[in-house]
């Protein structure tokens, strides 16, 4: 009942110095490599130390245009194109400006239980586990889900 | 004798129709490090930093933030020893024209609302925002192009070129940013045109550049071309003041320069701002449709 068993091992991380666009870009080739949806990314240095996270939510924000009550009521408008402009005109922003760097991690011999309790305490969706300093592997909440219908199962 | 009063389409309308609620607020000991990625995420140009109580003590702008960089603080530098002054505030129920009259007089974009306790904010309310709500009533109004699908020329639509300001500062590609953010600071711009030696347009620095440019460790003294952006947008001096607007909104930039029949000749610059104290919609319709609609 501990991190290492629930644990995922193939995660893909951003470099800190990456642009938006080549965030969104890299999410987009992670999730069809692994053929799941990518909600989030860890964000390591060269030494493979963790620096952040960036997440859907954290893009999402980014992207949204300050006067969103006038988007709402632009029914005649193509969203597409806009989205392109925009990451072309922040390429100056990189992956760590707007990534968040208040980071709960955990070991790989946290107990599943008090995996459990950060996750609803604190409504974290993914939890690195960082031993030595280095990331070895990451906890999605529905992993944690899975594997205890599992264990009820037995 | 009755008292003369100027209508706009602002009268009568309070600040809270026009304000957002969201506030971004730090606390005094935070850095400025991450008071700049606290604004660029949040698109903010302002950070109203609270004391020890959690009330409000003054505001970082990105004006501010410029001057740290230029100082050569250390970008560990905490908000308190950064910030300007207790801030002007206004309430939910102040008229917009008196609002925009007090931003004027003190040179300010942003004014902060305050609830029933002084020390409760309850919004912010910015130019950019007055432009905003000026914009939605237009498209509502039962004058507007979208309504009666008349040609362009059969309404009287205000152009560019009616309400741009004419003066345009330029800076050189091989200027440094300590040159820019001089210009900036001394003529009080948030952004540049930055032409090369033909006096071409090749990009714009803003404020933000400049705020980017201090997070990513750039020396003051590398030159401007190396943290522009670009390309330059701009519209025609003939083009429909509602359209320039609606491109400023969508895009969520504060300015846009026009260009004459050359695209590559700027001759003007039309900023939100400027939208906001013309103190009128888009249309010249507007004035007279309000005040009907009020008696």
């Amino acid at each position: 009942m501990f991190a290492s068993e629930v644990m995922d091992t193939n995660f893909h991380c951003l470099q800190p110095e990456n642009t938006i666009a080549e965030a969104v870009r890299l999410f987009r080739a992670a999730s069809d490599k692994e053929g799941k949806k990518i909600f989030g990314m860890m964000v390591t240095d060269n030494h493979d130390r963790l620096v952040g996270m960036l997440s859907m939510y954290d893009i999402l924000l980014f992207i949204q245009p300050k006067h969103v009550k006038i988007w709402g009521e632009m029914e005649d408008l193509d969203p597409g194109p806009l989205f392109e402009a925009l990451l072309g005109r922040v390429k100056n922003i990189h992956v760590e400006d707007i990534m968040t760097t208040d980071l709960v991690t955990i070991k790989l011999d946290t107990h599943i239980f008090v995996i459990i309790e950060i996750m609803i305490k604190k409504h974290i969706r993914r939890l690195p586990i960082v031993e030595k300093g280095r990331v070895v592997g990451v906890v999605y909440r529905s992993d944690v889900f899975y594997y205890l219908l599992r264990k009820f199962k037995e | 004798m009755p008292v003369v009063k100027n209508r706009s389409i602002l009268t009568g309308i309070q600040v809270k129709e026009a304000m957002r609620s969201n506030v971004n607020r730090l606390s005094f000991d935070t850095s400025i490090a991450i008071c700049i990625r606290h604004m660029i995420k949040f698109k903010s140009n302002a950070v109203l930093v609270d004391d020890a109580a959690g009330a409000p003590c003054g505001v970082v702008s990105k004006t501010d933030i410029m001057g740290v960089y230029y100082a050569g603080l250390p970008i560990e530098t905490v908000l308190q020893d950064v910030i300007s002054g207790p801030s002007l505030y206004c309430y939910p129920d102040d008229n917009l024209e008196d609002v925009i009259d007090i931003m004027q007089k003190n040179g300010i974009h942003r004014l902060y609302v305050l609830g029933a306790d002084s020390s409760e904010v309850t919004g912010i309310l910015a130019y950019t925002d007055i432009v905003g709500l000026l914009y939605r009533f237009c498209r509502t109004c039962s004058k507007s192009l979208r309504k009666t699908k008349k040609a362009d020329d059969e309404l009287p639509q205000l152009k560019v070129k009616e309400v741009m300001t004419a003066e345009i500062t330029l800076c050189n590609k091989d200027d440094s940013i300590r040159q820019v953010v001089e210009v900036l600071s001394a003529q009080r711009l948030g952004a540049v045109l930055i032409v090369d030696g033909q006096r071409e347009p090749v990009g714009v620095i803003s404020k933000a550049d400049i705020v980017i440019a201090y997070i990513h460790g750039v020396s003051i003294d590398e030159l401007a071309e190396n943290i522009m952006n670009r390309p330059v947008t701009s519209c025609s001096s003939d083009e429909l003041l509602s359209k320039a607007i609606r491109q400023m909104l969508l895009n969520d930039i504060q300015r846009i320069f026009v260009h004459g029949d050359d695209t590559k000749h700027i001759k003007g610059v039309l900023s939100l701002s400027d939208a906001a104290r013309f103190r009128s919609g888009t249309c010249r319709a507007c004035v007279a449709s309000r005040i009907l609609e009020d008696f």
